[in-house]
């Protein structure tokens, strides 16, 4: 079933972008430099004392510093590390998640609908063109991705307009790579595509009378489906390139033994859509923005609200977890320094924000909201560093400065003047952050 | 052919009887043709250059050089086409221009914007419904200049995008038995209400939650662990109408998920709880059977904790039926396609329509087996153009001599039962249009008057109507600063405040109702009625927030009760602590036998638990005491409010409220409930002009020009001031020529606080409540009011006000602003209300028999489309 989020991919499917990949990334007039953003949400807070070097209280270079043992496995990696402690998400009503909040900056609570699109959706209408903008994967208990294969927790294209994420590996599979697929995937995907086919037929049939008012709204809904068909269409024209990116299919798929294989691949999916540049926002949903998820592959047999309950320092439990999440992002940064892009590889134009969709803690006000970046997105981010702020400065900010480095003039986002005067010492960007 | 030359002659008759109007009447609805240089320009010369050249530029503005519409100037044109319209420019001091004169002005920039503006987002200012009010309310309700010459009403043929609530309450009937109609318990959900909004505020359809008979952890892990899908179709807006039928289209990625729902809801339709589950096992009437083999360990948040009971709680459908027989047949597959495309459209597929959707079915299973083939071929009709939208196109009807053509059959049908209903056309109803009884007038009236008049139909779209006009649904969505929360006197705790909004809301709801079963005098009711519906919490909210020295007695107050309190405690715990003392001494003689001894026991144990609870009580009581508000007395009959009970749990939300009578002086119908003042607040304080613009364009019909950008509408940061000092800087001359619509009718609410609590001070002093209603269109409402409960009296008492409410009744009903050919349609509804002392149902069935809601105009363009060879 294409159960994806085509947001927009209508609006950019331009011919001229596709087949050439290596044109697939060409930012649009006025773009910055950044091309691609990556967020990573653990849930159940991501407690500062985990991330900070033992002893660093100010701000400073992360040259000497000896990472934690939770987020040791970035060690290699920490010229391209900036740890960020000191973001408030006061507003955002973080205890037991700030749901869409997390992303929104804006309160969130569980059942509250979103109430504006969340950064990542934002993003995904400046970064340069790719075929599905925005891909959001989730992943939680084997059980809730099998029952619930799909659910809207972190991302909105709007108020009250909520995005699903993908839990499912073969759903996921068959809506990227199903046009190169064979055996039973084939079939689904060949019976989906004639399906699609007549129902965009049956739905111009049914648009031939309309009032000239209502033929461009109409339009619309009709557009709907040509997207629909047209990036499958065009995701098969492409088929020998995507070839070269998609993952095998193997037995963690179809008879997966723990959720953590189901993790692995929706990882290697999201990592393939980024590859081959089909997409240039990736939204991971450790958790899937509840405050439950399991992760028995790691030998964790605790799971859900009771992981949330315990201190994360120290904690054998959250160390693996951390290590699991550490050895992702170490995955995603090799992966993606292993395409060449421009005069260096695809990581030196990416970013990756590495937080939480609770703040610090799972029972927490949200005074202080840590976030790691990886990567300099392209020279527009300071990096190598730990920065302490006051928790004068919302997350909103940080999310302006990646608009910011995404070509995108503005000095707030999702925050009024009026909020900004309660909850926000300054204006646009992080400074601390931006190179 | 016949046919084809029939419409021709119609529409070049309708041509001609258009252009053969004399050149110095004014038919609304015609457009304006003529250049700048004629029409536009000696306007601007005559009425505004002698304030707007380049010499006195007064407002910084000159329109000396402005040229013809373009892209580059639309937003001055824009302006200038509001200031005119809304009879602001030319200045009342100045000449002013004939009605005709102005109305053909304004029209002539409507046109040309829109021409302008056509390939560049359009020019759709004049349909908005806050743009309603720009056409003058006297020309609507009192005699028209002799040159104007009105057409018969209709409205545009068009399809209506299904709203977000109407599309989950569709979906809902597939998977859910909702209640039938109690009449003892009006006000409890019922089928055919709309789908509440969780304990959040979110929209979403559940699954087989009323079959759940145990879980494991709390509201969380429950909300988790349950199926939920949120509502897909989203709609831009929040204030006042939501819903004009030339809004809304759908996306592909709103047509991507909704294949995705269909998915689900398939397979529960064909089987039930059985798709929601890990084990079979979880599928018990006891479930004591399922612990014994459910995983060990913590389930919390999981589908495995859930047991559900195996009572057949969904409706039993030929989907099921095709899913659970073996094999396939025509016979089935039909029967299944023909249920669902009518429950999904709400009309019985064509024949054509039926061997579309029967071939996809069959290629479908044919690619992919029965299972998957079925359900993948079935959820196309989920994406049916009628599943989405409603048509009213009366294409092959036969236009009069103005255009315009009767809906007939299903078409109809389908508007009338949309004008009260989101359920599809009863039995009643269904036969009606199927055996040729939906074609006239008489028949809408036939049906609409037995729904109207039968209870357990139920109509939540009148519901719906109100909660758009008055908007007191948007409370629960205001996000509260958490320390300005805490000023107010209510609790900031987690999110009881949120909740007590949506309580309030579903309260507010019920009120509505119980005012709509009486009908009479509605909206005199709704305005002033001291009638409450209302929750334990509401003793606060409905409470009086207490002065500094009231809350300094009433702590004093608190002590002294306490220490008594306290002092009788410890002396009922010292005699207990003696009877106990004397009873364990009895229990160490050995020689008791075993009797006496067990009847010792039992009464220590009974002491004990008296003395621990009057330790705890002492403790509970302490801290439950909220000294800031003085608690509103809330004693009444019992009734019930509609909430989203499947989200949170069972008894999460609590659908009991009791009827009462609000404080005397303190409250007067809707507008002093905390759900409307909340409703218009924000994060820090109460919204005076959101207040003050609702007043002027929902009751005065007045309308306020949009803010213009240059701008900067921010009130200053100023703790120690209330708003109204804040709201000094409104009062510049730039500024007050509008907010002197607004500011004065929303300060009078400042009575209440931005939680709804009543208050007599402010910041230490005494509240000023005191407001004006400035040059409102009646002369007898303008005039000083020292609070909102005067001027509510006032405003509930004009007739102005009456008609500006049945302009909005319209509004909702049409979908569309209102037009100067709609008068007569007003003013008939005007009168039906009237006459029938305030009914709504006359209202609204003077609404839906009236021309504007019977007959569609094809657009002149169309027609000559249409009629081309």
């Amino acid at each position: 079933m294409l159960k994806g989020m085509f947001v927009g991919a209508g609006a950019l499917l331009g011919s001229s972008m596709w087949p050439n990949f290596a044109q697939a990334s060409t930012p649009k007039a006025s773009h910055g430099a950044l091309k691609r953003v990556i967020f990573f949400l653990q849930n159940q807070g991501f407690d500062p004392v985990t991330c900070i070097p033992l002893g660093m209280k100010n701000s400073g270079s992360l040259a000497g510093a000896k990472l934690p043992e939770p987020i040791q496995a970035l060690e290699p990696y920490k010229e391209r590390l900036h740890i960020i402690n000191g973001l408030h998400g006061l507003h955002t009503s973080p205890s037991h998640s700030a749901f869409f909040g997390a992303l929104g900056g804006y309160r969130g609570s569980d059942g509250v609908p979103p109430s504006g699109p969340t950064i990542d959706y934002e993003l995904s209408k400046f970064l340069p063109e790719t075929l599905l903008p925005h891909l959001c994967i989730g992943m939680d208990s084997m059980e809730n991705m099998t029952a619930k294969p799909t659910v809207a927790n972190l991302s909105a294209s709007g108020a009250g307009q909520p995005i699903f994420m993908h839990s499912n590996p073969n759903h996921l599979y068959q809506m990227l790579f199903g046009g190169i697929s064979e055996g039973d995937i084939r079939k689904q995907h060949q019976a989906r595509s004639n399906m699609f086919d007549r129902i965009e037929k049956l739905a111009a049939a049914k648009g031939g009378a309309l009032p000239s008012g209502d033929k461009q709204r109409y339009g619309q809904y009709v557009q709907g489906f040509q997207d629909i068909n047209g990036l499958r269409e065009r995701l098969s024209g492409v088929s020998e390139h995507l070839r070269r990116f998609a993952p095998k299919v193997d037995e963690r798929y179809t008879r997966p033994e723990f959720e953590t294989d189901w993790h692995d691949v929706l990882l290697d999916l999201g990592i393939a859509a980024l590859k081959s540049g089909t997409t240039s926002v990736l939204t991971i949903g450790s958790g899937r923005g509840e405050i439950f998820g399991a992760w028995k592959g790691l030998g964790v047999t605790e799971q859900g609200h009771n992981l949330g309950h315990m201190k994360q320092p120290d904690n054998p439990i959250w160390v693996k977890i951390r290590q699991y999440n550490m050895r992702m992002l170490v995955k995603l940064m090799q992966e993606l320094e292993s395409v060449p892009e421009g005069s260096g590889t695809m990581m030196d134009n990416t970013l990756i924000v590495y937080t939480s969709n609770n703040a610090d803690a799972q029972h927490t006000s949200g005074k202080t909201w840590p976030v790691m970046l990886l990567g300099s997105g392209n020279g527009a981010f300071k990096t190598g560093r730990f920065t302490q702020l006051d928790g004068s400065r919302p997350i909103n900010a940080l999310y302006t400065s990646i608009l910011r480095s995404a070509g995108v003039d503005c000095d707030r986002f999702n925050m009024s003047e009026k909020m900004a005067k309660k909850f926000d010492s300054g204006t646009g960007p992080l400074k601390e952050i931006l190179v | 052919m016949i046919g084809w030359i029939f419409t021709f002659l119609v529409a070049v008759a309708t041509l001609i009887a258009l252009e053969g109007r004399a050149a110095d009447t004014y038919t609304p609805g015609d457009a304006i043709h003529g250049k700048f240089n004629k029409v536009a320009r000696p306007f601007l010369v005559k009425y505004c250059l002698d304030c707007h050249d380049n010499e006195t530029k007064k407002g910084d503005l000159s329109l000396e050089d402005l040229g013809p519409v373009d892209e580059i100037n639309a937003a001055t044109w824009k302006s200038i086409w509001a200031q005119v319209a809304l009879r602001e420019m030319p200045p009342k001091k100045k000449t002013q221009p004939q009605v005709i004169e102005r109305l053909r002005f304004s029209d002539w920039i409507v046109g040309e914007l829109q021409s302008a503006m056509k390939d560049k987002g359009g020019f759709y200012a004049h349909l908005d419904p806050q743009k309603g009010n720009f056409l003058e309310h006297d020309l609507l309700f009192g005699p028209l200049p002799k040159d104007i010459k009105l057409a018969p009403s209709s409205s545009p043929a068009r399809i209506w995008r299904v709203t977000p609530q109407e599309h989950i309450t569709r979906l809902n009937e597939l998977i859910n038995t909702e209640p039938e109609y109690n009449a003892e318990k009006p006000g409890l959900r019922t089928r055919g209400d709309a789908v509440p909004t969780n304990h959040g505020g979110e929209l979403k359809l559940y699954f087989g939650v009323d079959n759940i008979l145990q879980w494991q952890g709390g509201t969380v892990a429950y909300a988790t662990s349950v199926k939920s899908v949120p509502v897909v179709l989203s709609s831009s807006r929040k204030v006042g109408f939501e819903n004009y039928a030339d809004f809304q289209s759908v996306n592909s990625a709103e047509a991507t998920q909704i294949l995705g729902m269909a998915k689900d809801i398939l397979k529960f339709m064909a089987d039930g709880p059985l798709s929601l589950v890990q084990f079979p096992e979880q599928i018990t009437d006891d479930p004591k059977t399922y612990d014994k083999v459910k995983p060990a360990g913590d389930l919390r948040g999981l589908p495995s904790a859930i047991v559900y009971s195996t009572k057949v709680l969904r409706p039993l459908t030929p989907v099921r039926d095709l899913m659970k027989g073996q094999g396939v047949n025509d016979e089935r597959l039909s029967a299944a396609v023909a249920y669902l495309f009518e429950a999904l459209t709400f009309r019985p597929p064509t024949a054509k329509e039926s061997a579309d959707y029967l071939a996809i079915v069959k290629d479908s299973i044919g690619q992919v087996g029965k299972d998957d083939g079925v359900i993948m071929g079935l959820s196309a009709i989920f994406l049916d153009r009628d599943a989405l939208f409603r048509p009213e196109l009366v294409s092959g009807g036969k236009p009069d001599a103005y255009g315009r053509v009767m809906l007939q059959d299903w078409e109809l049908g389908l508007s009338v039962n949309h004008a009260l209903r989101y359920l599809k056309p009863d039995q009643a109803l269904r036969q009606s249009i199927i055996e040729g009884r939906m074609r006239t007038r008489a028949d809408v009236d036939r049906e609409v008057t037995r729904m109207l008049g039968d209870d357990s139909i139920r109509k939540p779209r009148i519901l719906q109507f109100f909660r758009e006009f008055f908007d007191y649904d948007l409370a629960g969505y205001i996000c509260k600063d958490t320390a300005a929360l805490a000023k107010t006197g209510v609790s900031n705790r987690g999110e009881s405040y949120y909740r007590a909004m949506f309580d309030a809301t579903a309260s507010d709801d019920r009120l509505v109702e119980i005012i709509l079963e009486e009908d009479k005098d509605v909206l005199k009711q709704l305005l002033t009625t001291r009638k409450v519906v209302t929750t334990k919490n509401d003793e606060i909210y409905f409470g009086r927030k207490r002065t500094p020295e009231e809350v300094k007695a009433a702590a004093a107050a608190k002590r002294a009760e306490d220490a008594e309190r306290r002092k009788r405690d410890l002396a009922e715990l010292n005699a207990l602590g003696a009877e106990l003392a004397a009873l364990k001494a009895k229990l160490e003689d050995a020689a008791l036998d075993k009797k006496t001894k067990e009847a010792l026991e039992r009464e220590a144990r009974r002491l004990e638990a008296r003395r621990d609870r009057i330790e705890k009580d002492a403790k509970q009581k302490r801290s439950d005491v909220n000294l800031d508000v003085a608690p509103a007395k809330l004693e009444g009959e019992p009734t019930y409010a509609r909430v989203g009970h499947r989200s949170f749990g069972a008894g999460s939300m609590k659908p009991e409220r009791i009827l009462a009578t609000a404080p005397v002086g303190e409250r007067l119908g809707i507008l002093t409930h905390p759900a409307w003042l909340v409703s218009q607040s924000d994060a820090m304080d109460n919204h005076a002009i959101h207040r003050g613009k609702w007043i002027r364009e929902r009751l005065l019909g007045g309308g306020i020009p949009d803010v213009p950008i240059t701008v900067d509408a921010m009130l200053p940061d100023e703790p120690q001031h209330t708003l109204r000092e804040r709201m000094r800087v409104t009062q510049e001359k730039y500024c007050w020529t509008c907010h002197q619509k607004m500011d004065p009718l929303g300060l009078p609410f400042e009575m209440y606080n931005h939680a709804g609590l009543f208050r007599t001070t402010e910041l230490d002093k005494p509240v000023n409540a005191a407001g004006e209603i400035i040059d409102s269109g009646d002369p007898k409402l303008d005039g000083p009011v020292n609070n909102a409960l005067e001027m509510i009296e006032k405003l509930a008492a004009s007739e102005r006000v009456e008609q500006v409410f049945v302009r909005h009744a319209f509004r909702f009903w049409m979908g569309r602003n209102e037009t100067l050919n709609d008068a007569p349609v007003l003013q008939a509804a005007w009168h039906a209300y009237r006459d029938n002392g305030g009914s709504m149902k006359a209202l609204i069935k003077s609404l839906v028999i009236s021309d504007a809601f019977l007959y569609r105009r094809i657009e002149r363009g169309d027609v000559a489309k249409a009629t081309a060879p």
